[in-house]
């Protein structure tokens, strides 16, 4: 890697997300903070004012004619993503992307078709990739430490939606959906990551107090027969941040994981762990994250993206990546809809 | 200028439902604390051991039993303000700047004139009147809440302090400071996520202000790295208020604060979960810390 050289990032959409990427940029040492675009003229003020380095634009092809970034940052809502993806591309950038890559399937089947046919780099945001904890978890189920895999059940829940409530989010015209694309996308990230794509879906969604899904349920198939199972709602209260959890089942005992620990209960002592229960804390593991804001693992997911557009490898989360988690939410999506059992394999 | 920390800090984490153990643990904290009586225990039990200050947010449940502990007045409170929570919660509707805006309408315009006028008199910034405007109305609006207790400083929230640092700008870091001490008569702290990393900023700002950070035998929080925060802390000559000192309770009161014995620090955060873990955790600190 040339350490000399800075890749020179614009971030483009300034909502919660942007605002804490726009942070963590500025503190990634190999990149270099060079603009700022949101098309809200509100925040454009007040961003402006508060001192900032980095020029502020309302016009996101200005910024880019003008200030020509090597790589951006892209949050906007997501039905914007592809007409801001195009506008990128045009320019040669390489581009990180906020998740979900687009609110339809086919805007993210067309994206990652895009990022297919050039040499850039292309990274989306499903940060549990760059958790220690979830990554010791990967490594112990490859490792074999449970054994054969027969089942796997998995929820994620969050105390949000308790009223209707309004902004593109909870429009599925622009945001895609509800529940499953923007909370439990992050969760079949985690199960594509570990077990592979899921064949198929059977799933029921519920609306409580949205027009999008306050909740679903589905059964899914991965690949060597494993049966999974996903619970997600953003309307249980007691939940005060998003919380994970997955249980997989082996032929040599269970490992749980949560956002806090991995929990084993192994039938026979097995690579250095003992007979019955063994706990991971999350703390006992540490983070090698030189720097922490808003989320664990989005300084780690910024560095990761700016280190590979420095040596043009392959960032740990990519477009071809985000795809495949689309792909599962749209079957969900239309499983719901149909009341049918959907192979993803129809999706392609 | 130094602030008159208590040695010993009731921390309110807990009574915000906050664990880094477990869900459970979260869940039990949450419907346990909904019962400010139950936070009044624990305060109680705090204070009972000798522990004279805490540090809490504008929760109702804190701010409910706070109203009915009779020793209210020999109790320092450490404000940590804003509520980054309820800001977060906010923002997925209505924006970042939506759910800001949204508490600073609270504002009567005699507020805005008294306080803004006073504050700009003193503070030479590049921040324009607008953005002056915004910060003032919600440190005030933040700080209405404590208005009849006993301050003894006020903590800006680490997500913010964080997030002033990374603008790589010192003034909003520079305002809180005089506007807390401008307006309130109360000297201002900062919390911090990445302490090893803000400690060189303000050094080279030139702001000299007291720091809560994490602080424990295994690192947690520690940013970037154990050994360098230890460094600055021994070095700096900063004023410390050691928080997460038994390691997000991954460490017994046994294990950790024997750590604290070397390190220049002037006071101790620790958020309890219970009334024994209450008269445990502050007996076991006041005997190995010697307070």
């Amino acid at each position: 890697m040339n350490d000399a050289k800075k890749i020179r990032v614009a971030v483009i959409g300034l909502g919660k997300l942007g605002i804490l990427h726009t942070a963590v940029v500025n503190m990634v040492p190999q990149a270099e903070l060079v603009a700022m675009a949101d098309v809200n003229k509100q925040l454009a003020k007040y961003i402006e004012q508060a001192g900032l380095k980095a020029p502020f634009y309302s016009d996101t092809d200005k910024m880019l004619a003008e200030v020509g970034p090597d790589a951006v940052v892209i949050c906007t809502p997501a039905f914007a993503n592809l007409s801001v993806v195009r506008a990128c591309l045009a320019r040669g950038t390489d581009i990180f992307i906020e998740k979900p890559l687009a609110h339809t399937l086919a805007d993210a089947k067309t994206m990652a078709g895009l990022a297919a046919a050039r040499p850039m780099v292309n990274a989306t945001g499903y940060l549990f990739a760059h958790m220690n904890l979830f990554k010791t978890a990967k490594r112990l189920i490859d490792e074999g430490l449970v054994g054969p895999l027969a089942r796997v059940r998995s929820a994620v829940y969050t105390s949000e939606v308790f009223s209707k409530k309004k902004g593109w989010y909870y429009d599925a015209e622009k945001s895609g959906g509800g529940a499953v694309i923007n909370i439990a996308s992050h969760l079949l990230y985690i199960l594509y990551w570990f077990f592979g794509p899921a064949r198929s879906v059977f799933a029921r969604t519920r609306r409580i107090y949205s027009d999008v899904e306050d909740a679903a349920t589905a059964l899914l198939e991965f690949p060597n027969d494993l049966q999974g199972t996903l619970d997600v709602s953003w309307s249980v209260p007691g939940y005060r941040l998003p919380f994970t959890e997955i249980h997989v089942e082996g032929d040599n005992g269970t490992i749980e994981i949560t956002n806090d620990y991995i929990k084993l209960y192994l039938y026979k002592a097995h690579r250095g762990y003992p007979k019955e229960w063994t706990t991971i804390h999350k703390i006992d593991l540490g983070s090698k994250s030189r720097f922490e804001i808003g989320a664990e693992g989005l300084y780690e997911e910024d560095q990761d993206f700016i280190e590979r557009c420095l040596d043009r490898g392959r960032p740990a989360v990519t477009w071809a990546d985000g795809l495949e988690v689309q792909r599962m939410v749209e079957a969900i999506y239309r499983s719901a809809e149909r009341k049918i059992l959907v192979a993803t394999g129809d999706l392609a | 200028m130094t602030v008159q920390l208590e040695k010993l800090i009731l921390g309110a984490n807990a009574f915000e439902g906050v664990s880094y153990i477990a869900r459970s643990q979260s869940a039990h904290y949450l419907e346990y604390f909904a019962k400010e009586d139950n936070v009044l225990a624990v305060i109680e039990a705090a204070y009972n051991v000798g522990v004279r200050g805490l540090t809490c947010s504008n929760t109702a449940n804190v701010m409910g039993a706070l109203v009915k502990f009779p020793k209210i007045k020999e109790l320092k409170v450490y404000p940590v303000i804003p509520n980054a929570y309820e800001y977060a919660m906010e923002a997925s509707e209505k924006g970042i700047l939506g759910a800001v805006l949204s508490k600073a309408k609270g504002f009567s315009m005699y507020q805005k004139f008294k306080f803004g006028l006073r504050a700009l008199t003193k503070i030479k910034s590049v921040l324009t009147k607008d953005v002056m405007d915004l910060l003032l109305e919600l440190l005030h609006f933040e700080m209405a809440s404590f208005e009849k207790l006993n301050l003894g400083g006020v903590i800006l929230h680490g997500q913010l302090t964080d997030m002033a640092l990374t603008s790589h700008n010192p003034d909003i870091l520079a305002i809180f400071q005089e506007v807390i001490r401008d307006s309130f008569g109360i000297e201002p702290l900062l919390a911090t996520h990445n302490f090893g990393v803000l400690l060189p900023q303000l050094m080279e700002w030139k702001i000299k202000i007291p720091i809560m950070t994490a602080l424990n035998s295994k690192g947690f929080m520690m940013k970037p790295s154990k050994e360098e925060c230890e460094q600055l802390v021994r070095e700096s000559g900063y004023q410390i208020l050691a928080k997460k000192v038994l390691a997000g309770g991954r460490l017994t009161p046994e294990e950790a604060f024997p750590y604290l014995l070397d390190k220049k620090v002037d006071g101790v955060v620790v958020g309890i979960g219970s009334v024994p873990e209450a008269y445990h955790t502050f007996t076991v600190a006041k005997k190995i810390l010697k307070v």
